[in-house]
């Protein structure tokens, strides 16, 4: 536990994650399920427990190798800034997802929060990574816009990794209430439980080396490729 | 520790309407079959041997092949890629793929079957450059199933990266251990013996649903998930996870029946030597 006061530009970058990771913020993460729905559709998860296993032996170990260490790059790579990581990294968050849903909705999310980072903080930053992204074309990114939203904040990097953390796991507990029948407590055990696990996998995600980003998980990913032409769904994705 | 340092290198070019080998060169434990041209899909069918029993530590194993403008290659081999289990090192192999305009590859190799206290490591990189064309599947056995050994390999990495114009379009990287996998196929349904099937399309679709995707799609269920999804630019992944080796082959046969259809190079029979 550190004793430490809280100075004034603590509280500036913790109001501002706050804010990003709120679900009134608009990004339009509430509209997604990140392959969830999918995998109820076709019976993997149906209950708390099915849940409870898909959280920790897919949702978490997807972080620690995938999402975190991107945001974890980005934000080294907008430090100073070097635009050409940047746009390396952009497309390596892209060709990872190979659902398509999966990539569409960490780009719609990624662009919606560079653009958010812009428009709210007028910050040169998110202004040339919105002009450079749009020059050389480069798909956008949930877990590297979210590097940028805490650059731009000032927020360390830890912080920003747990932001990031939160809301995957917050997001994703909460669509499965919309599509399960799961209660708020039962959600919110989950939620206590997963985010218990939050500094080990932030601590190991922290230490993983550009070329060893990557994993996946076959059966969700099927599930994304066969959540796109569903005949009903309540989700993008 | 006997250790083997194998090449391989193929070059295929159109010539006088028909594909042949314009280069190779190879170094055991490789070994190369004689090639066979297939009349039907105007493609040229090549098998690579690996006449050792299988892989072993200290391996290092690199393989290059190129397909030039109009070629059409197929390579695949007689039979599963066995890691043994390692007392000390680990092995590696590296291939490379490019496909030039106007070019087709397709890679079929039998499946890979990692064995107890095994250390590999698998890179593919893959390089088409815009009108060329490409297939590749990819099998992963849990282990020897019918020795009832599965999951208990000591590291595992296989990696795929492939680029289209320069341009990474895909990028997957396997690296589970053992016992991730086994909960995961546990939980899903899959039981102990799952398999899995990873392959790729390089190719210009006009239409984002295709007909040949329902079809595939329709091959799901019995123990079988197939899904296939458009890559980001230029392609499809298409990945198989089946209960037993069986029902993944017969998934993957159909699976390049159905794309035949479009792809006629598919038509090639791998077994045909």
């Amino acid at each position: 536990m550190n004793s430490a006061p809280v100075t004034s530009t603590d509280t500036a970058w913790l109001t501002g994650l706050l804010q990003a990771g709120d679900s009134f913020y608009p990004t339009g993460a509430y509209a997604h399920s990140f392959g969830l729905e999918g995998l109820v559709q076709i019976g993997a998860v149906h209950d708390r427990a099915t849940l409870r296993e898909f959280v920790f032996l897919s949702a978490l170990p997807a972080l620690q190798h995938g999402e975190l260490p991107l945001a974890a790059h980005a934000y080294q790579a907008l430090g100073a800034p070097d635009w050409p990581r940047v746009g390396e990294l952009c497309v390596l968050s892209s060709a990872l997802k190979t659902a398509r849903e999966a990539r569409q909705a960490s780009h719609n999310i990624g662009r919606q929060r560079a653009e958010l980072a812009a428009a709210l903080h007028a910050h040169p930053l998110a202004a040339g990574f919105l002009a450079r992204a749009a020059e050389a074309d480069w798909p956008f990114s949930a877990a590297i816009s979210a590097a940028l939203e805490g650059r731009v904040l000032g927020a360390p990097l830890p912080a920003v990794m747990a932001g990031i953390y939160y809301a995957n796991i917050a997001g994703l507990l909460a669509a499965a209430m919309k599509i399960l029948r799961l209660g708020q407590n039962g959600c919110q055990t989950l939620l206590t439980e997963a985010l218990g696990r939050a500094p080990a996998v932030i601590a190991a995600a922290g230490e993983v080396a550009f070329d060893d980003i990557g994993w996946f998980n076959p059966w969700l990913d099927i599930a994304a490729a066969r959540h796109e032409t569903a005949d009903g769904r309540l989700f993008i994705s | 520790m006997a250790e083997f340092h194998g090449q391989l290198a193929l070059s295929a070019e159109a010539r006088d309407g028909r594909t042949v080998l314009a280069a190779q060169s190879f170094r055991a434990p490789f070994h190369l079959s004689k090639p066979y041209w297939d009349v039907e899909s105007s493609t040229l069918l090549v098998q690579v041997v690996n006449p050792t029993a299988g892989i072993l530590a200290g391996d290092r194993l690199e393989s290059e092949i190129t397909v030039g403008a109009g070629a059409c290659l197929l390579v695949t081999t007689p039979a599963a890629s066995r890691v043994f289990k390692m007392r000390e090192g680990a092995a590696e192999c590296r291939q490379r793929f490019t496909v030039a305009r106007g070019g087709w590859l397709e890679v079929m190799p039998e499946p890979l079957v990692p064995h107890r206290g095994c250390r590999y490591r698998q890179i593919m990189s893959i390089e088409v450059e815009p009108g060329g064309e490409l297939f590749f599947a990819d099998l992963l056995m849990p282990g020897r199933v019918a020795h009832a050994e599965a999951w208990v390999w000591d590291a595992l990495c296989l990696e795929v990266d492939v680029r289209l114009g320069g341009e990474r379009v895909l990028r997957e990287r396997l690296h589970h251990s053992g016992e991730e996998l086994r909960a995961l196929a546990a939980f899903m349904g899959s039981g102990a013996g799952a398999c899995f099937g990873n392959a790729v399309l390089i190719a210009e679709t006009s239409n984002d649903d295709p007909d040949w995707r329902e079809a595939i799609h329709a091959l799901h269920g019995d123990g079988l998930w197939v899904g296939v999804s458009r890559l980001r630019k230029g392609g499809w992944s298409l990945k198989f996870v089946a209960m037993d080796g069986v029902r993944l082959r017969r998934a993957l046969q159909e699976t390049r029946r159905v794309l035949a259809a479009c792809f006629p190079r598919l038509a090639c029979d791998p077994r045909k030597l």
